[in-house]
């Protein structure tokens, strides 16, 4: 579903991202792990299409996506979440969901009216459903950022999933959160999983990588350095010198999940 | 008694005129606030534009007789028009960041447009066609003019539409969700070049009944107002806080409020130069405006 092949991005004489070579499958759950700096957020950027790659190429469902621009990138079924949480802040918590609607079936279904005017009573259904499903329900006319930092992770999440994606990328989105929250978005990538989504989970919580996903890629300096299973990358040498090598903070993320 | 009584009338008179026409000045810091909150750049053709959209309009009062209210609409769509055409010209494919080029070519653009009325105009000052000139109301001793009422009508009316469409449509959320996070707007689908080409038609529609109103008010188009009025229009845009739209509307009417009291005790030749003074005063005590916010337009 995803490829990418050589995918490479230098920053000046950086080399952020160094010739990647990633295959995600339809219906999965991939994770991409490495520490800080090692190029996993250049990548997802890469793949919606923030960035322009130095090298390579991504392809998704058999589509070059090579200078198409990320709302087109969205169209065609991309859509992210991010590190730091980017929501529309003086939107409503509904009204997010509803800029973010841009899938070529919500496109086909709208009229040029309910499109750009107001909504439709089947998209006001549809997102009441979406606000369910992340908890928001009661606070659908809050603005976005008098929300509490959890709540603002679970709009961001409803709002990518809002766009109808088949591939997620989600960036970090365990961040800042209490064990309790993180079990709960275990639950919610399964579930976005089981309706058909693809999901890209790059992350440094390895409690939630490795509970979650089915293949998981590591880089470190732009490069990938181990590929395989959830225990397989484990139990793998280059990875564990790769985290204990680094800053303490990293090697103490990556313990907590050995 | 009698004296003081008189001059408290005369002066609420004036301020209250100043007031109602400060509308048409809010109109204006609205157009540039609007497209500075989406771009963070200035548009500096939109008050030409505005008036270029009101000649639009009094060519179709000329030559077809057209009823005033075609006259607002063909010098709002025309003006929407011309903000087309200029985002295209000046914005669209000047890079996001180099905000000097964006600026220098709407300047070169506000001079074309410009030129384009002087020639066509001869430059010579033309009639426009004044609404209810001759209606007066009287409130007790006060007067109200008919022309500036429907000033005032016509100002409230078009800044509720355009709250309504930014506030409520998806049209408009989709242009604030712009100016907040273009980012993510771009990664929630949102096309970043139309939205903002949206917004320069939007400012456009806004501009361009502006233009028509301050012609219909002052009774004149004369392409010496186009200076005059850019320069209002960044003073209230200043004045009410970069970005901001109900800045723009309170400045707007503040600036039409205190340049007819300044015109009343100083006459109109030193009466621009108090109002730049105000602006003065903002920038060095208040240099985020009445509304603060430099960043977001809500």
């Amino acid at each position: 579903m995803l490829e990418l092949r050589g995918l490479s991005k230098h920053f000046g004489g950086v080399k952020a991202l160094d010739g990647l070579d990633l295959s995600v499958r339809e219906g999965e759950i991939f994770g991409l792990i490495g520490p800080n700096g090692s190029g996993k957020s250049t990548a997802i950027n890469l793949i919606c299409g923030v960035y322009a790659e130095s090298a390579g190429t991504v392809r998704f469902s058999g589509q070059v996506m090579n200078g198409k621009a990320p709302h087109e990138r969205l169209r065609a079924g991309i859509a992210r979440t991010f590190q730091n949480i980017r929501l529309f802040p003086n939107l409503t918590v509904w009204q997010n969901l509803w800029v973010a609607q841009n899938s070529p079936r919500d496109v086909a279904a709208q009229g040029f009216l309910s499109r750009w005017f107001g909504a439709t009573r089947r998209t006001r259904r549809e997102l009441a459903e979406l606000l369910e499903l992340a908890d928001l329900g009661h606070k659908g006319d809050e603005l976005a950022s008098n929300l509490a930092f959890g709540e603002q992770r679970r709009l961001e999440f409803a709002r990518a999933a809002a766009a109808r994606p088949r591939l997620l990328l989600l960036d970090e989105p365990a961040a800042g959160m209490s064990r309790q929250e993180i079990e709960d978005l275990g639950g919610r990538i399964r579930g976005l999983r089981d309706s058909g989504v693809t999901i890209l989970l790059v992350e440094h919580v390895m409690e939630l990588v490795m509970g979650v996903t089915e293949q998981i890629a590591v880089l470190n300096f732009g490069k990938k350095i181990a590929f395989g299973t959830p225990g397989e990358v484990q139990r793998n040498e280059a990875v564990q010198e790769a985290y204990l090598g680094t800053s303490a903070s990293d090697s103490g993320a990556a313990g907590e999940g050995a | 008694m009698g004296d003081f009584w008189f001059e408290f009338v005369e002066i609420t008179q004036t301020i209250g005129d100043g007031l109602f026409f400060g509308a048409t000045y809010s109109l204006i810091g609205i157009g540039f606030t609007l497209i500075f909150g989406a771009m963070h750049k200035l548009n500096m053709t939109y008050a030409a534009a505005s008036l270029a959209g009101a000649y639009v309009g009094l060519a179709a009062f000329t030559f077809v007789n057209a009823p005033a209210l075609v006259v607002f609409l063909i010098s709002a769509l025309a003006s929407g028009l011309i903000g087309l055409v200029v985002y295209v010209a000046c914005f669209r494919f000047i890079p996001v960041n180099n905000h000097l080029a964006a600026l220098m070519a709407s300047i070169g653009a506000l001079f074309f447009i410009d030129e384009i009325v002087v020639h066509t105009t001869d430059g010579s000052p033309l009639t426009f066609p004044a609404m209810f000139e001759y209606v007066m109301l009287e409130v007790g001793p006060w007067g109200l003019r008919g022309d500036l009422l429907f000033v005032l009508a016509v100002s409230v009316a078009s800044t509720v539409g355009l709250l309504y469409v930014l506030y409520r449509s998806r049209l408009g959320l989709a242009t604030r969700a712009v100016s907040q996070q273009d980012v993510a707007a771009r990664l929630c689908g949102i096309d970043v070049h139309r939205t903002n080409a949206t917004t320069f038609v939007l400012a456009g529609l806004l501009g361009g009944v502006a233009g028509a109103m301050t012609a219909a008010a002052v009774g004149v188009l004369s392409p010496l107002v186009t200076v005059p009025l850019t320069v209002k229009g960044l003073i209230v845009t200043v004045i009410g806080g970069l970005g901001s739209i109900p800045g723009a509307i309170v400045a707007g009417l503040l600036v039409g409020g205190l340049e007819n009291v300044f015109l009343y005790f100083r006459g109109v030749n030193e009466r621009d130069m108090y109002v730049l003074l105000l602006l003065f005063v903002f920038l060095v005590f208040r240099p985020h405006g009445i509304f603060g916010s430099a960043i977001d337009r809500d």
